[in-house]
């Protein structure tokens, strides 16, 4: 498959695993870890969506989902597919308990992903398509512009009835 | 290829950081890097070890960005008395 069409669809396949596996988890409604809710009223004081800042903040303060499809997809690069996939989530999991997150959102989506490169492999995605396609990814969410952003993850945090009651 | 397009990402994120104003702003754009970096040790090395590498330096950027923004938090809330 031709490089760049490959990057595309990895980017947009990683970017609908660990937004939708990260609102279901319930990050956007209320801060995992402590250093989320500093990040989150920061980004709410410059005209966000608190909601999405929380999810950014969490982003940012523990592995979640985009960590583990990040890390996932190194592993089946570096290692092989899938056993690269299972040291990854191994390795998240062990990360989210260092960092005090009592979540699961980080390993479930080093596994889905692992899934899916092992299933998309036999259309030609290759893990490197991957790991580019979540860098593009994350730069949607956390490198573009923050207060657009995390209305966006506000807007599909109230459509999967995960918004947060905080004030 | 690869490696071109996680560089140019790396930058962009780090031009971003250096022109934010807000010190929870730039803890983002640092997390931009942090996946990068991470990205670019694994293509580099490539090798089992090489991933054990990124996928450890990926967990603990994320520890420290934690304990970086709590302390941001607690110095806002700080209150200097010899004022």
């Amino acid at each position: 498959m031709n490089e760049i069409i490959g990057i595309i669809i990895a980017a947009v396949i990683s970017w609908l695993n660990f937004v939708l596996i990260d609102t279901w988890m319930g990050l956007p409604e209320a801060p995992g870890v402590k250093g989320a809710e500093v990040i989150g009223r920061g980004i709410q004081k410059r005209g966000g969506d608190l909601a999405g800042g929380f999810f950014q903040g969490n982003i940012v303060c523990s592995p979640d989902a985009s960590a583990g499809t990040l890390l996932a997809a190194i592993g089946c690069f570096a290692i092989g597919i899938p056993e690269g996939g299972f040291v990854a989530a191994i390795l998240v999991f062990f990360g989210n308990r260092i960092c005090a997150d009592p979540g699961y959102a980080g390993t479930t989506g080093a596994l889905t992903i692992t899934v899916i490169i092992a299933a998309t492999s036999y259309i030609g995605l290759t893990p490197e398509m991957f790991i580019a396609g979540m860098m593009i990814a994350i730069l949607t969410i956390q490198g573009l512009h923050h207060p657009s952003s995390s209305k966006l993850l506000g807007k599909i945090a109230k459509k999967m009835g995960r918004y947060t009651e905080i004030k | 290829m690869i490696m071109e397009i996680v560089g140019i990402i790396i930058l962009f994120a780090a031009v971003r950081m250096l022109l934010a104003q807000d010190r929870t702003e730039r803890m983002v754009y640092l997390n931009v890097i942090g996946f990068g970096m991470s990205a670019l040790i694994a293509l580099y090395i490539q090798t089992s070890f090489g991933a054990i590498i990124a996928i450890t330096y990926f967990v603990m950027s994320t520890l420290s960005s934690n304990a970086i923004a709590y302390s941001i938090g607690r110095v806002k809330d700080e209150i200097i008395l010899d004022e």
